[in-house]
């Protein structure tokens, strides 16, 4: 479904990705780990079209998606959906007006199917009858689902999650990561999670990719990486960061 | 002091290439996608209606004062009755346009700034990109045109009521003779003058409506860049108007010279 090939990004006079290249299978959820700050929502961002690469292709579906202008990018992004780490909710809107705003500009005039689709969305997670609420009066997990209805209301075939549970309690967490794995269940789309937390990766991961200065250290199965030796892996499963206090 | 020179110019032409490429894509949008009419009617209430306290006020006091000013100059030369139309066409020519453009660049311009600079840093903007909306679609266009449409009314408006007070305070404060007062102001005031006032207007609308959304759309991350985009949004709008104004002034001299 995605293919990644020899990306490179630039930002400013940072080089955060050197040379990506990974391939991503339609149905599977393929987790990027890697530390604070290095590169995984660039590498995120890359795939929906939102930065454009220095060098190298994203492929999705079999159209190079790198050097199209941004008009032209409408019918790859009505396929991907994306949680951002903030949910990114429109804060001018109430939850309904969010998760109806993307059927609304996809063209659905009937506003009985907009509601049906947006409490089927709700229901999805978690978060039936919650449609009148402002964005400011939910908690952060809330606005993560929320934000993840809003995603799934347009039924993509590709959903993005930009660090789910960041900022979250280890409940608020672990009921994110059960949700993105029924959701996989249910709807059976491919899945690309970023993340630091181990938890939501070995919870939610087919295949995870982990990114080390600017480029894949490690690609494989969640046996796979915990059954690593390496000690730049090792130190990252285990949260070590080896200061001796 | 080259380097700090080179380096003004250089950002000088990056921020005009940046409002070219805004201008030009905002020209695009409107001919290739659709206007979201329940956008821009809700940007004319924002934009328009909720401006009129201070171009009332703005109109109202300006003509009052002028007026005061005038008289006191012309009485001296017992040229009492030609106060109404040096008022008026100070108001259509310079002071309405340039005036209601500042306090709509203060209200409007740093509104739009802070919300759109509130979008981008809290990946609002990434949102709409994210869901197949183009930002320049839903949130340049509608503004844009609010502000092109609202800006000559409110400027008519502006000067309307500047007139109105001028005529109060002329003839009831300050004793000039009604008849008079009204018959200079009709003599020296045309639609040259109407044209003009509403050709700056129009200017400064879209002055104020490219200038704000860039500082928005360009707003850096945290609480000081969004915290900037306003501030920015307005001095710039601010000091484009009155720059902008003297060689307007020019160009609809030639366009509607006065006394023709």
């Amino acid at each position: 479904m995605i293919s990644i090939r020899q990306l490179t990004k630039t930002l400013g006079s940072q080089q955060v990705l050197r040379g990506i290249d990974l391939e991503i299978a339609t149905g599977e959820t393929c987790v990027i780990l890697g530390r604070s700050g290095c590169g995984k929502s660039v590498l995120l961002k890359h795939l929906i079209g939102l930065f454009q690469p220095t060098a190298g292709e994203v492929w999705v579906e079999g159209e190079e998606i790198s050097r199209l202008p941004e008009r032209k990018l409408g019918g790859i992004r009505k396929k991907i959906g994306m949680l951002f780490q903030s949910a990114a909710l429109f804060d001018s809107m109430n939850v309904e007006d969010n998760l109806a705003f993307p059927l609304r500009e996809a063209g659905v005039k009937n506003e009985g199917e907009i509601r049906d689709r947006v409490a089927e969305a709700l229901n999805m997670v978690d978060l039936a009858g919650e449609q009148k609420k402002m964005p400011e009066k939910l908690s952060g997990g809330m606005r993560k689902r929320v934000g993840l209805a809003r995603t799934i209301v347009g039924r993509p075939a590709c959903i993005l999650y930009d660090e789910p549970t960041t900022g979250l309690d280890p409940i608020a967490s672990d009921s994110i990561n059960h949700l993105i794995r029924r959701l996989q269940k249910r709807l059976h789309v491919t899945s690309v999670v970023v993340t630091h937390d181990m938890r939501t990766a070995f919870t939610t991961a087919d295949r995870i990719a982990f990114l080390h200065e600017g480029g894949i250290y490690f690609h494989g199965t969640v046996e796979a990486l915990k059954a690593a030796t390496d000690p730049v892996l090792t130190d990252f499963i285990e949260g070590r960061s080896g200061d001796i206090s | 002091m080259v380097t700090a020179l080179g380096r003004l110019t250089l950002s000088l032409f990056q921020y005009f290439g940046e409002i070219a490429a805004l201008v030009s894509e905002t020209c695009v949008s409107v001919v290739v996608a659709p206007i979201r009419w329940r956008l821009f009617a809700r940007q004319i209430v924002e934009v328009g209606w909720r401006s009129q306290f201070v171009v009332i006020v703005t109109g109202m006091f300006t003509g009052a004062v002028l007026t005061a000013q005038t008289f006191f100059q012309f009485s001296t030369l017992g040229m009492k009755s030609a106060t109404g139309s040096v008022v008026a066409v100070s108001l259509f020519r310079e002071l309405g346009p340039v005036l209601t453009g500042l306090m709509v660049a203060g209200r409007v311009g740093a509104s739009i700034a802070a919300e759109i600079g509130t979008m981008k840093v809290t990946e609002q903007i990434d949102a709409l990109r994210s869901l197949a909306v183009h930002p320049i679609d839903y949130l340049a266009v509608p503004r844009v045109l609010a502000l092109v449409l609202s800006m000559p009314l409110l400027v008519a408006e502006s000067i309307g009521l500047g007139i109105c007070a001028s005529y109060l305070v002329g003839v009831h404060v300050l004793d000039i003779s009604g008849p008079y007062f009204l018959e200079n102001l009709i003599r020296f005031v045309g639609p040259r003058d109407i044209k003009m006032a509403l050709c700056k207007a129009f200017c400064f609308g879209v002055i104020i409506a490219f200038v704000s959304c860039h500082q928005g759309l360009t707003a850096k991350e945290g609480a000081v860049g969004v915290g900037r985009a306003p501030t920015e949004a307005v001095v710039i709008s601010s000091l484009a108007i009155l720059i902008s104004n003297f060689f307007l002034t020019f160009l609809l001299n030639m366009l509607f010279p006065y006394g023709r």
